[in-house]
Order: C-alpha cells, then sequence, then structure tokens
C-alpha cells in the first residue's frame, strides 16, 4: 500500500511532465507578442519612460520566450508570451498617451499664438 | 490499517494544508492585480474607459478563481499579471481620452476664438461701410445743393439779362434799366411798359433770390439843375422801389437813393451817352458769406 502511494507520487510528475511536453510550440503567441511589440516601438514607446519600461519588460519576455521555445519548454514561453504581449500592449497605451499630451500641448500653444495674432490685427 | 489510516490522515492534512495555505498567502502578482485594479476603479477609467476597466475586472476575476481552485500556480500568477496590465491599461487608456478631450476643447475654443476675431472683422467693416456710405450721401448732398444754388444765381442772373443789363461788380449783382424805357422826360411816373419790365425783374428777384438785400439807384444826365436831378433820381429810384414792393419783393430788403448826374457812365455831350446815363439801377448785395454754399 505504502509503495502504491510512493509510486503515484513519484508518477505524477512524470505523468505531467509528459504532459507538458505534448504543448505545441505556442508560435502564435510568440506573433502576437512581437506584432505588439512593433507597434509599440513604432508609436514611439522608447521616448516616453514609462512605456519604455513596459516595452523592455516585454523584449525580455519575448527573448526568455524563445529560449524556452529552443530548450523545448513550451509551456514556459506561452507564460511568457501571455505577459510580453501584456506589457507590449501596455507599452502601446502608454505611448499614445504621450502622444496625445504633446498634441494637447501643441494645441494650447496653436491657440494662444493664434490668440495673440487676433489681437495684433485689432479684430477682437 | 492503522498505519494506512495515519497516511491517509496525512495525505489529507497535506493536500488542505497547501489549498489552505495558498489561499491565506495569495502570490505577490495577484496583491499587485488587485491593487492596480482598486486603483484603476477609483480613478477616471470608470467614466473615460469602461470597457477597458470591464475587461480587467474579468482578469481579476479569472486570476482569482484559479487561485481559489488551483492555489499559488504558474497559471494564477500569469492570470494575475496579465489583470495587472489590463488594469493599468485602463488607467492610461482614460488618461488618454481625457489628454485628448481636452486638446478637442482648447481647438473649438481656438476655432470660435478665430470665427469670433472674423465676425468682429466683418462688423467693423460693415460700420465703417457704413459711416462711409453715409458720409458720400452727405457729399453728394452737398454737392447737389451747391449746384442747385449756383444754377439758381446763373438762372437768375440768365432772367434778368433778357431784359436788362447785368453786371457782377464789386458791390453786388447790378441790374441797370434804362431810364428812357421806365419814364416819361421829367417824370418819376412808371411808364406802362416800365410796369411788365419790372414784374419780370420783381419775379426773378423773390423766385431766386429771396433774401439778399438791395439799394435801387436813380440817375440822370447833366441837363438841368443839380438839385431838381438829384430830386429826379430820388423820386423815381423812389417809385421803382416802391413798385418792387408791391411786386412782392419784402421793404426791408430793399432801399432807394438819388444820386442826380454825380455817376455818369457815359459822355453828357452826346444824346446816346445823356440816354445812357438817365438810367435806374439795382443793386443786389452779395449774400452774406455764411450764407453762401
Amino acid at each position: 500500500m505504502n509503495k502504491a502511494i510512493l509510486s503515484l507520487i513519484t508518477a505524477a510528475p512524470i505523468v505531467w511532465g509528459a504532459c507538458a511536453a505534448t504543448v505545441p510550440p505556442p508560435v502564435q503567441r510568440m506573433a502576437d507578442a512581437e506584432s505588439a511589440q512593433r507597434s509599440a516601438r513604432e508609436l514611439g514607446a522608447n521616448n516616453e519612460p514609462s512605456a519604455q519600461l513596459s516595452l523592455k519588460l516585454a523584449d525580455e519576455q519575448i527573448a526568455e520566450a524563445r529560449a524556452a521555445m529552443k530548450a523545448g519548454e513550451n509551456q514556459r514561453a506561452e507564460g511568457l508570451l501571455i505577459r510580453a504581449k501584456a506589457d507590449a500592449e501596455l507599452a502601446i497605451a502608454k505611448a499614445r498617451e504621450k502622444n496625445a499630451q504633446v498634441a494637447g500641448k501643441d494645441a494650447v500653444t496653436d491657440a494662444a499664438a493664434q490668440k495673440a495674432t487676433n489681437v495684433g490685427q485689432g479684430a477682437m | 490499517m492503522k498505519s494506512q489510516r495515519k497516511l491517509g490522515i496525512l495525505a489529507f492534512t497535506m493536500i488542505f494544508g497547501v489549498a489552505g495555505c495558498a489561499s491565506s498567502l495569495p502570490p505577490q502578482d495577484l496583491v499587485t492585480a488587485r491593487t492596480a485594479y482598486d486603483r484603476a476603479s477609483k480613478g477616471p477609467a470608470g467614466q473615460l474607459d469602461p470597457a477597458d476597466l470591464h475587461l480587467a475586472k474579468e482578469q481579476l476575476d479569472a486570476a482569482e478563481a484559479a487561485f481559489q481552485a488551483d492555489g499559488d500556480t504558474q497559471n494564477t500568477r500569469d492570470q494575475a499579471y496579465l489583470a495587472a496590465r489590463k488594469a493599468e491599461l485602463a488607467e492610461v487608456t482614460a488618461r488618454t481620452v481625457l489628454a485628448k478631450k481636452t486638446q478637442a476643447g482648447v481647438v473649438d475654443a481656438m476655432h470660435a476664438d478665430q470665427s469670433q476675431a472674423v465676425a468682429d472683422t466683418a462688423a467693423e467693416l460693415g460700420r465703417t461701410k457704413n459711416q462711409l456710405s453715409a458720409q458720400n450721401v452727405a457729399y453728394v448732398a452737398q454737392g447737389v445743393a451747391l449746384k442747385d444754388a449756383q444754377a439758381r444765381a446763373a438762372q437768375a442772373a440768365a432772367d434778368l439779362a433778357k431784359f436788362a443789363t447785368v453786371k457782377q461788380e464789386p458791390r453786388g449783382m447790378v441790374i441797370t434799366l434804362s431810364g428812357s424805357v421806365l419814364f416819361t422826360s421829367a417824370k418819376s411816373d412808371l411808364s406802362p411798359g416800365a410796369q411788365l419790365k419790372l414784374n419780370d425783374v420783381a419775379n426773378a428777384l423773390t423766385r431766386e433770390d429771396p433774401v439778399s438785400k438791395m439799394v435801387v439807384e436813380g440817375h440822370t444826365d447833366s441837363q438841368g439843375s443839380a438839385s431838381s436831378n438829384q430830386d429826379l433820381s430820388q423820386r423815381r429810384a423812389q417809385s421803382v422801389r416802391d413798385y418792387l414792393v408791391t411786386r412782392g419783393i419784402a421793404s426791408d430788403r430793399i432801399s432807394a437813393q438819388g444820386f442826380g448826374a454825380t455817376r455818369s457812365v457815359a459822355d453828357n455831350a452826346s444824346a446816346e451817352g445823356r440816354a445812357n446815363n438817365r438810367r435806374v439801377e439795382i443793386v443786389v448785395q452779395a449774400p452774406p458769406a455764411a450764407g453762401a454754399p
């Protein structure tokens, strides 16, 4: 009886391991994560410290996932890619926020200049 | 059998002990996710980006469920990690929406300012245009009045020239009527023909120039005594003046004066010269400068 329980306990991780080995390489997740990573870079995530940090996290996790896939650790790679995509998407959002803020400041400057022109022309 | 029961209890305790441990000590990722969601839900995301906030909530629920079911597993941590990122994403997106709204407000205000400036300028131009056309109308009216006055004066002169000599002199417009036409010899009564002529003079003077003062001057030739000539010239001037008053010229505008032979205009030696000297002159004084157009 003891032996049976013991063999069950030792067998379980092996069975799980076998299960893990059957997980296919997360190719689609890799493509999704890389796509988000590219978008973030194109939106200027590297120009905004907060967005840059999120993008760096994504970069690292994608690299780690690539290594894990090479080592056959597809399960681990999948988790890393899920995280990487979330970080890249956050970097995109932060870059967009930065762009909106810059556009807002530009608009304020433009408006002030416009108003000065109007006043200068004696219209107001 | 006893040892089997002991082992069973041990296994039971281990399983539930681990589970209990897991539920009391959530992984750091889950703690972070809870905090992140809590913060996001209290911020502007609820108003400005409810969709992303809802996704974050669903992800957090999934992480909590995974933790409840399986405890602190890699899957639980991954789910929690996603939940934290989604909560932050909702926050960031809400701030972006806010920035864009602010920008839109600024741009709208700028456009409103521009429109106002254009409207103000247009209104100003309209006012200026109205002022200019009012001025123009005034100028045109003045010009018309001036031309009118000039035309009237010219008309008066032309009318008079038909039956008398009219000259412009420094003392005013001088209408010279021949004495031989107006009077019979040595008399001061107006002949019927003279009355017709004077009617025209009176009409012209009242119609064309109703304000100017005038003096009727009587003149004779040098034949006869100076005193009789003076007397005759005075009476003749007076009759012409009186007749003109009966024809509608205000009596305070017109006076009479005799000059005898003292102001000859021609040689008294010839009959023609004497005829020219026997005359009545109506001097229409130039209107005062203020009344001139």
